[in-house]
């Protein structure tokens, strides 16, 4: 109606226009539909990951192995006991390292996989004030040129996030499974191997003092050193389930970074989100069974 | 001779763990024929092969450190790598400002000519892919 009260040429252009709007809206929808996509899962799993890959008690914790073991060694060995603590604290830089390399990698993938779009809504909110003086748009027409321009900026940076992630998955893929390989078996055969040396340490002090010729078999004694055994040996055994908890949260990260440097193709889709959920459901029980172990 | 490995060194730890722990075992069931001299000359020997097994896990961890040197360094060049990537999507916030302004051109554009459209839509998606060419090629 209020195109008749509008010059003649004006409504040439309107009509144009009119004609072109539903050409351009398509070309924004399917730019902005085309990258659409939603990296809630990959930054789940990137940002549980960081958390749960450092665990540093584990290396003070066999720093700290020699100290305890002292007090069922005789004296002579001490000296031995401190040398080899200094070794291992030359390795604890390195030990670190490792975790918190794998650490500071699931932080820049979630960084990426949760990259701020809202500052950059906040640049388009002069569009519309902007869109206001186009007068030959309606209010409707306005509105939906400026939805969509948001939506087709917002793809354009989340198709740039997208290749981005799907990049360093390609890239960070094998040296972090090579890394967690080897911190896993620094933690199995190393870590947890000593520890049941330290129980057997344990047992043999408790033994000789039990056992050894000559000694009197006091019953109350025979049952306090017992008690205090089996305590000692509980000790232990509690930080082997944390090393062995450490090992399946590891087990578990690259279990799922392997999983998404399969299918990095799909990464935005809904589909990988799905099927990436298991992942995590995986590893935050994992990691919830680390964190009570550690207590 | 081949080199040693760190799988060696573990092994080799395990092999005198498990010496020990069988030797205590002994121990225990011979107690009764052990004079306290040799029981304690035993005991001793146990404990040495103990530490000897924390020595060589201590080793073969130093092996293991040794071996991932070089991954390690790849990987740390790809976290460098993310950080630096999350770094240009700031600085490519900015250049969506300055494709804002574009649509906002396209927008004044429509209001007198519609023809220009699609070519600003085209110039907005090619500023977009080129950011996404500069990251690929500057990675």
């Amino acid at each position: 109606m209020m195109d008749a009260f509008q010059p003649k040429d004006a409504r040439y252009m309107n009509a144009g226009f009119r004609l072109a709007v539903p050409w351009v809206f398509a070309a924004l929808l399917m730019a902005a539909l085309s990258g659409c996509a939603g990296f809630r899962e990959v930054r789940t799993f990137a940002s549980l990951s960081a958390s749960a890959a450092s665990h540093e008690a584990i290396t003070r914790d066999y720093i700290g192995a020699l100290d305890r073991r002292k007090q069922y060694q005789p004296e002579k060995f001490h000296g031995n006991l401190d040398v080899l603590k200094m070794r291992r604290k030359a390795q604890q830089a390195s030990l670190d390292v490792l975790q918190q390399t794998v650490a500071d990698y699931m932080q820049g993938l979630g960084n990426l996989a949760s990259g701020e779009t809202r500052t950059f809504d906040r640049s388009l909110g002069n569009l519309s004030a902007n869109l206001n003086k186009a007068t030959l748009l309606d209010s409707n027409e306005k509105q939906a040129v400026g939805a969509l321009s948001t939506l087709l900026a917002r793809a354009a940076t989340t198709v740039y996030r997208q290749h981005e992630m799907k990049q360093l998955i390609r890239e960070g893929n094998p040296p972090l499974q090579e890394v967690i390989r080897a911190t896993r078996k620094i933690t199995k055969n190393g870590i947890i191997a000593d520890l049941q040396g330290e129980s057997a340490l344990i047992r043999r002090y408790y033994d000789n003092f039990m056992f050894a010729p000559g000694n009197p078999a006091e019953p109350v004694a025979m049952t306090l050193a017992k008690e205090a055994e089996a305590e000692a040996l509980g000790r232990v055994d509690d930080r082997i389930r944390s090393a062995l908890s450490y090992d399946a949260v590891l087990d578990r990260i690259a279990a799922g970074h392997q999983y998404l440097y399969d299918n990095r193709n799909e990464i935005g889709s809904d589909a990988l989100d799905r099927q990436l959920r298991p992942y995590i459901d995986a590893l935050r029980a994992a990691y919830r069974d680390l964190l009570d172990v550690s207590r | 001779m081949d080199k040693f490995t760190s799988d060696d060194a573990f092994e080799l730890g395990n092999q005198f763990r498990d010496t020990a722990i069988a030797l205590g075992d002994w121990r225990i069931k011979n107690r009764i024929r052990l004079s306290r001299s040799q029981w304690d000359e035993l005991d001793d020997r146990e404990i040495k092969l103990l530490n000897a097994a924390s020595n060589l896990y201590t080793s073969a961890i130093d092996l293991v450190l040794e071996d991932s040197r070089g991954t390690l360094a790849c990987l740390q060049s790809s976290v460098k790598n993310a950080k630096s990537a999350v770094h240009r999507i700031a600085i490519f916030k900015e250049a969506l400002d300055l494709a804002s302004a574009l649509i906002l051109c396209a927008g004044a554009v429509t209001s007198g000519n519609v023809a220009a459209i699609p070519a600003a839509i085209v110039a907005l998606e090619d500023a977009a892919a080129a950011i996404v060419d500069s990251g690929a090629s500057g990675a």
